[in-house]
């Protein structure tokens, strides 16, 4: 069947405000700092990518990025489904709040997740295994930290799985595993695709946790690059090393693309609230106690770690570290008033969800559309396009933006404006990622249906569309806002006068010695987890009316 | 509801219109290049117009007079480094002396700041640069960052900050990297405390200490020139060059190697709130007092101390950035930063020692900091030179 040319049209149209700002905030600065590493007095000079490629040290480098990359991601699905089967089908006490936390690992800052894993798994941690320096070590920590990819992703589309489509292949004589491998698993390959792929170009850019985990013979591509860049001012390998690491990302994505829009099924969607239910028998009780056993192991024991910390001062437990955030350093330049940080992050984390939410949905929608006979090229492609900037190196985007807002109309370079749009840049690939299988899994003949009895486009889209993938809408929001509360990628280069975020008072902290300052930087990271927290669980609460039950 | 599967929409397979998956990508492509070529057209247009080229503030060496005042409004832009940090009120003193105003831009750490700073080199951020050491000042200067300016206020400088005879930075604080110990370890185990690198690499300290990768790390440079100023072998370019005979030997002894000192000293190092496992760290001669927790109650001596033997001194300077739009609001900047206030302003703010001899240091600076009296040091033309050799010989051994 053909689209119509008129649909098309809206579709295009809808694509070109997120395809606008990639260009003008991702592709813009990034094509800056690369020419500036390659043509360096305005002459090419493109022996420095070809010494990269041939170097046995960078493919030794990129070698192991894309293998701890490949095992990470399989390892935070194997560990995510089973999470994710929990949150979608048992009905359990604490489930909410649980089902928020999961984003706190995302937002906090690497050294505190350093200390707060070596806590338990380091030298005198409480498990009495020590796995510093060792690659377990960051793979723990990929899982730490993107354990709530896979299970609020997949977890999200499998609740409003219809479950009687598996139990009608268990009466006809299914075992409980065949009917999850041959019937379950398949229905929940769009969304496990959209997980693998965040959490591989989040794992394949990894860079905190290969530095402070991985001991000193553990680099990845991106640590190369930071080193290149904001170490050694090497712009030409650092160029170099840059286009390997989006030619690797360009491959991977246009290969998960194909894998998923392949296996793009329509579903018959129910409510999810239908398809919790309490858990009984000994089977289902035991299933749950493992799961939270798991996550008790994986992110209590550590983030227990952080909270006994920031109670524990010279003189036994107590408040001080939390009294000391608002005097210990006022009347100095460096002195963060703590409403204010969480003010700050609050405002950049709201700014930078909205432009992610409104520029995503343009493009998810886009690229989704509404019609049969799947998508078109063009649609496809944006789809990579967005995706890109999640696999790029975060120092490549700083060094970008510094180097190309740095003039007169566009000197950005110490503009607050900078934070919340380089925060979406990140953000907006989550969105997209949630609301297109969502989107696609949308009978087409139901808007057909809607369309025939007379409603209006508008209406269609209002009644039809949005509700189904409010839920998603909603894992997306609390993403986007994770993203920006968790500082991540290249706002950790850009300068920010007078506004500093809760983040940024936690390095700040930590990068001076005593007992106070650590106390602080601890209290501090317990702030940004409640933070977290309570935000996240309003968003889930804010999903329009009439949709909660799917 | 029908529980059975409806048909999967047939998905547009790769390469069944060949045409048109060649022209789709070119689509998204061209609307991208489009909006960059727009947006860089708008922004080259306006680049012919008003650049400021920098090398034209070169001929003409800046002055002032002495308290100088400032048109209303004139605001200086100060680029620093992330650990930057002075008193409120020691700042508007500087405020109120000239009528400036004074917005600090925090621009990551000195490596960082200061490269920054050069790919912006004429076109400048900022006013003035704070906290560039010696170890930045080779690639500084050959980059014509900074434009000459003789402060009044180096008469109460001792010389041996005074590296640069052209002014182009003027030294403001300096910061010893050492190996501190942590006291209470040492004392359970019956140990004496060590004094010498060569102590670092016995037996009995097998896996004790901490130190920071020099490549990646501002007190981890230093700590490898310490090796090379005190172990020699600077001009030996081979692997059994002295000092890297010693880091061997460090490494036969189960140094660790981590990114940088805030997860060295507040992760791996005992005496600090982390709790870690080792009693030796790489951090800075002024580390101690701030481990004394609770200054009601002074010990003796602070729960941590340095060995002085292993310290290597680290200088911070500001200079007058080339390009600055307030060249002399950027020079009265440099020279409030030499006087007496924000001079004894600097210890309890930045944790570092002032340059000015007149300043007097806090009285726990006073208890519990030993002075070095001898530190070692490596000219910065040398280490200009040489620096990334020695990194490499140095990552032979550890990656």
């Amino acid at each position: 069947m053909t689209t119509s040319p008129n649909r098309s049209w809206w579709r295009v149209g809808l694509a070109v405000p997120p395809l606008a700002f990639l260009a003008v905030f991702f592709v813009w600065p990034v094509t800056a700092i690369i020419v500036r590493g390659l043509r360096p007095e305005g002459v090419w000079n493109l022996s420095a990518v070809g010494d990269v490629v041939t170097d046995p040290v960078i493919r030794r480098v990129a070698w192991f990025t894309l293998w701890q990359a490949v095992l990470s991601t399989v390892l935070c699905v194997v560990a995510g489904l089973p999470g994710a089967a929990l949150f979608a089908r048992y009905r359990f006490v604490g489930k909410r709040f649980l089902w928020a936390a999961l984003l706190v690992p995302f937002v906090l800052p690497t050294v505190v997740v350093g200390v707060a894993l070596l806590g338990v798994f380091g030298p005198n941690g409480s498990s009495g295994v020590d796995l510093s320096g060792t690659i377990w070590a960051i793979l723990i920590a990929h899982v730490f930290f993107n354990y709530a990819v896979v299970v609020r992703t997949v977890g999200g589309a499998w609740s409003t799985l219809d479950p009687r489509v598996e139990e009608a292949a268990r009466t006809l004589g299914a075992s409980p595993w065949r009917g999850f491998v041959e019937v379950t698993l398949p229905r929940l390959r769009p969304a496990i695709a959209s997980a693998a792929s965040i959490v591989f170009l989040f794992t394949f850019t990894s860079f905190g946790v290969v530095l402070i985990l991985g001991g000193l013979r553990q680099r990845t591509i991106e640590v190369e690059i930071y080193d290149q860049t904001a170490r050694f001012l090497h712009l030409d390998v650092a160029a170099g090393l840059a286009l390997v690491q989006l030619v690797a990302v360009v491959l991977v994505l246009v290969w998960f693309g194909r894998t998923q829009r392949r296996r793009a099924l329509v579903l018959d969607r129910r409510p999810a609230s239908e398809m919790e239910r309490r858990a009984v028998g000994w089977r289902a009780r035991s299933f749950i106690v493992a799961n939270l056993v798991f996550m008790a192991v994986l992110f209590g024991a550590p983030l227990g770690v952080l909270v006994a910390k920031s109670f524990s001062t010279p003189d036994g437990w107590g408040l001080a570290n939390y009294q000391a955030l608002d005097s210990a350093r006022r009347g100095s330049t460096s002195f963060v008033p703590p409403l204010d940080a969480i003010a700050n992050s609050l405002l950049f984390a709201a700014g930078a969800t909205v432009i992610a939410l409104v520029l995503g949905a343009c493009a998810a929608w886009a690229i989704a559309g509404s019609g049969r006979g799947g998508s078109p090229r063009w649609a496809n492609w944006t789809d990579t396009a967005l995706m890109v900037p999640l696999g790029t190196s975060a120092v490549t985007i700083g060094f970008g933006f510094f180097v190309a807002f740095d003039r007169a109309p566009v000197d950005l370079r110490s503009s607050v404006w900078l934070i919340p749009l380089a925060h979406a840049v990140v953000a907006m690939p989550f969105v997209v990622r949630l609301l297109v299988p969502a989107l696609r899994s949308i009978d087409p003949e139901l808007r057909e249906a809607a369309g025939v009895l007379g409603a209006s486009p508008l209406r269609v889209w209002r009644e039809i569309d949005l509700p189904v993938v409010s839920r998603a809408l909603a894992a997306a929001a609390g993403f986007a806002f994770a993203v920006s509360l968790g500082e991540f990628g290249a706002t950790v280069f850009l300068a920010r006068p007078d506004r500093p975020t809760v983040p940024v008072a936690i390095y700040r902290a930590l990068g001076r010695p005593g007992a106070v300052n650590f106390g602080q930087a601890m209290a501090l990271s317990v702030v940004l987890m409640v933070l977290t927290v309570v935000v996240v669980l309003v968003i889930d609460r804010l999903r329009p009316a009439g949709s909660a039950e799917f | 509801m029908n529980p059975s599967l409806p048909p999967a929409p047939e998905p547009s397979r790769p390469g069944r219109s060949r045409h048109r998956s060649r022209r789709a990508p070119l689509a998204v492509l061209l609307a991208l290049g489009l909006t960059v070529a727009l947006v860089a057209a708008a922004c080259s247009s306006t680049k012919t117009g008003g650049s400021t080229d920098g090398s034209a503030v070169l001929g003409s060496p800046l002055t002032i007079e002495p308290q100088q005042r400032f048109p209303e409004g004139t605001t200086l832009k100060v680029v620093t480094h992330d650990s930057f940090a002075v008193s409120q009120d020691v700042l508007a003193q500087f405020t109120a002396q000239t009528g400036v105003e004074v917005q600090l831009i925090p621009s990551g750490d000195a490596v960082t700041a200061v490269n920054k700073a050069i790919l912006t080199k004429g076109n400048p951020e900022g006013d003035v640069l704070f906290g560039i050491d010696e170890n930045l000042l080779t690639s500084a200067f050959d980059a014509g960052l900074f434009q000459p300016y003789q402060a009044a206020g180096l008469k109460d400088v001792p010389a041996q900050f005074q590296v640069d005879p052209q002014h182009r930075v003027t030294p403001i604080d300096h910061g010893d990297v050492c190996v501190n110990y942590d006291r209470t370890w040492f004392t359970d185990q019956g140990l004496p405390l060590p004094t010498t690198f060569a102590d670092l690499a016995q037996p009995a300290l097998k896996g004790k200490l901490v130190v920071q990768d020099p490549s990646a790390s501002s007190p981890g440079l230093a700590f490898m020139l310490a090796t090379i100023a005190s172990q020699g072998g600077a001009d030996d370019a081979s692997s059994s060059a002295a000092w890297v005979r010693y880091w061997q030997q460090l490494k036969d002894n189960g140094v660790k190697v981590v990114d940088g000192w805030e997860t060295a000293y507040n992760v791996d190092f005992s005496g600090s709130a982390g709790k870690g496992d080792r009693p030796l760290v790489v951090s800075y001669a002024s580390s101690p007092p701030f481990e004394v927790t609770d200054p009601a109650t002074p010990p003796d001596q602070a729960p941590t101390g340095v060995i002085a033997a292993t310290c290597y001194r680290q200088t911070e300077f500001a200079g007058v950035l080339t390009g600055a739009a307030q060249p002399e609001a950027a020079a009265a900047f440099i020279e409030f930063m030499l006087s007496l206030p924000f001079q004894e302003d600097v210890p309890q703010q930045m944790y570092v020692f002032p340059v000015n001899s007149q300043a007097v240091l806090p009285e726990t600076w006073q208890r519990y900091t030993t002075p070095v009296a001898d530190p070692l040091a490596i000219p910065y033309e040398k280490v200009g030179a040489n620096r990334d050799g020695w990194v490499q010989q140095w990552s032979a051994l550890f990656r």
